[in-house]
């Protein structure tokens, strides 16, 4: 019940935001527009409700084509691409960061320094330099690893994968690096640890179990950051996802299919996640 | 904070640009040196874009114009209206989200469910999609100065992540409100106000700095992904001449329309969008060692962890005289027992 109220206060600030442009275009003639924001707001919701009427102009076909099912072909290729470096990231990064718990103290926070400053690095930079170096390649061995820009409807994954996935895992690493070092402070580790369990065994098993729901709480702001990231890559990579999709529909109702086709499964996830570990932490309270 | 390595470099770097930068217009002019080609031994080796070379350290444009001098007289652009972004969600966010703290807790939840909304949305996409009104040129040209431009951008940009900030420091400050020493001040008499002002703000003093730095780091990013959507800070200027149109131009020399109109040459003169996002990087790396130090200045953690190892001798002699003293009054009592 809760989580429903929540997910339709989510939906209404989307709404209210897909029409922003029309006050700030009316606050440019220094005039406060209300009454056109709100018709707006409407006639979006009205363009919206027979679903599969939708049509929005596709600028590859260069013709109109109608949301179900071509668009939504864009929307799974877009969201295959942001599942699967997410999966990369925290895949790579919970296991550096179980390598580097086990190194000495000095060890790691040299490793947290370093991680503190890659995460400066801006990601078109890492994305130009992996096209840069494709070719780099391709001219000095003529191998092609892979293409560096998607032509017509061709499907490319894990270069972009790869480019998407550097810099949420450096943010992720960092991130559950100060978790387990929280963790490790707590007096279950040092009963264990007396005990006689080895340093792998209680990282591995004891740590981990109550880390990871921290690292998870927090992850949200790098999934924001992974969506902006995933724009740009689509930019750069001209891959038929569906940001390059909204770039050719900037109006409020080609912006409301595209953030809801984000938000829907990552409110899921997020949410079935909260109930998840939620529902752990309570029945261990029980116990 | 002034001794701390970190910060000192980082300060420098950023303070390298804005001088530079101004100094830059004040010698030679708001316009950089131009050359078309290069000649060696009385021929023309190389014709613009220029490669980067002894002359050019980041070579020239397509026009000839030398990349270094667009970069210096940029810098000021991009720098000040970064920081002037953060500044002002700062300033906006800070006190909205002690008001959310404390006079508005009932209502946080809600609130907090509806900021968190703008998760969903990303953010490069959401400012382009708000400010093409505003940076777009319309077909018969701009009504407003590059200046007020600047300011609605750096207006509302300041304002998109707003919500967002304002939650994150009216969740911190209800976390604070139920420290002992806030219900102390309260049974005391204090008011809201003086709660906020007094103990809040000072308590949280650190996190808003970092935040800060957070925010600049962040509007960089912002301004960078604009400049590949073509947005440029302080309007595009858009050719509409079907003929002979011209691509998008920034209208300043500023590193995201630098970057953002070079991006199709990648692959023929890498320099070129290469050298304006490498120097974003340069000054959010700049930002990120100024907010280490800062850290570091305020509370010197890796110090104190190594003291911590060693034994005070302080904190040993006075284990020795509190155990001397246990002594002698547990000889005096089992004196006064036998008697």
């Amino acid at each position: 019940m809760k989580l429903l109220l929540k997910f339709f206060i989510a939906v209404g600030g989307i709404i209210l935001a897909s029409s922003l442009p029309v006050l700030i275009a009316g606050w440019l003639q220094k005039e406060w527009r209300w009454k056109i924001y709100f018709e707006s707001i409407q006639t979006t919701l009205q363009e919206l409700w027979p679903i599969n009427e939708i049509a929005f102009f596709n600028y590859r076909a260069q013709r109109p084509m109608p949301l179900f099912p071509n668009v939504f072909e864009y929307i799974t290729y877009s969201l295959q691409i942001l599942f699967l470096a997410l999966l990369v990231a925290v895949i790579v990064s919970l296991g550096l960061t179980i390598i580097t718990m086990l190194l000495s103290e000095k060890a790691r926070e040299r490793v947290k320094m370093a991680l503190y400053f890659l995460e400066s690095v801006p990601d078109l930079l890492i994305i130009m330099l992996a096209q840069l170096a494709v070719v780099l390649f391709f001219k000095q061995t003529g191998i092609l690893i892979s293409q560096i820009a998607a032509v017509g409807d061709d499907r490319i994954y894990w270069l972009p994968v790869l480019c998407l996935a550097i810099l949420p895992t450096i943010q992720l690493y960092r991130l559950a690096m100060l978790t387990f070092q929280e963790e490790e402070r707590q007096m279950y580790v040092d009963l264990a640890r007396a005990l006689g369990f080895s340093k792998v065994y209680i990282v591995l098993v004891h740590m981990f179990r109550n880390a990871i729901i921290s690292v998870f709480f927090q992850s949200k702001k790098t999934m924001w950051f992974m969506l902006s990231n995933l724009f740009i890559l689509e930019l750069m990579f001209n891959l038929p996802g569906i940001m390059l999709f909204l770039r050719d529909n900037m109006y409020p109702a080609g912006f409301l299919v595209t953030v809801f086709s984000f938000f829907l499964p990552m409110f899921f996830l997020y949410s079935f996640g909260e109930w998840y570990f939620v529902r752990r932490m309570r029945g261990k309270g029980e116990v | 904070m002034w001794k701390q390595p970190y910060f000192v470099i980082g300060f420098s770097i950023i303070a390298f640009f804005l001088a530079g930068s101004f100094v830059y217009e004040w010698i030679w002019g708001n316009v950089p040196r131009q050359i078309y080609y290069i000649m060696e031994g009385g021929r023309a080796v190389e014709g613009a874009p220029i490669s980067p070379n002894w002359q050019f350290p980041l070579g020239s444009d397509e026009f000839g114009y030398d990349l270094v001098g667009k970069l210096m007289l940029g810098a000021k652009y991009t720098i000040l209206a970064a920081l002037a972004v953060g500044a002002l969600r700062m300033l906006i966010a800070v006190p909205l989200g002690y008001i959310l703290g404390t006079y508005l807790d009932k209502h946080r939840k809600w609130i907090s469910s509806l900021a968190d909304s703008m998760h969903y949305i990303p953010l490069t996409l959401f400012a382009a999609f708000v400010l093409t009104p505003v940076l777009w040129m319309p077909q018969e040209g701009f009504t407003n100065t590059i200046w007020e431009r600047i300011g609605i951008q750096v207006v509302i940009m300041a304002l998109l992540t707003v919500p967002i900030v304002a939650i994150l420091i009216a969740n911190e400050a209800a976390l604070l409100r139920d420290k002992e020493f806030i219900l102390a001040a309260k049974t005391l008499g204090a008011g809201r106000l003086r709660i906020i002002r007094k103990h809040l703000y000072p308590q949280m003093r650190e996190k808003i700095a970092v935040l800060y730095g957070q925010q600049v780091m962040e509007t960089f990013i912002v301004f960078a992904h604009l400049g590949l959507l073509k947005l440029f800070l302080g309007g595009t200027k858009v050719s509409y001449d079907p003929m002979f149109g011209d691509p998008p131009m920034s209208i300043s020399y500023e590193w995201a329309g630098l970057f953002g109109s070079t991006f199709r040459y990648l692959q023929s003169a890498p320099w070129l969008p290469l050298a304006p996002v490498l120097f974003i990087g340069l000054t959010i790396f700049a930002v990120s060692m100024m907010m280490e130090g800062y850290l570091r200045s305020k509370n010197p953690k890796v110090k104190k962890l190594r003291k911590a190892k060693v034994e005070e001798p302080a904190v040993e002699w006075n284990r020795e005289q509190l155990r001397n003293n246990m002594v002698r009054i547990k000889e005096q009592e089992m004196i006064k027992a036998e008697k």
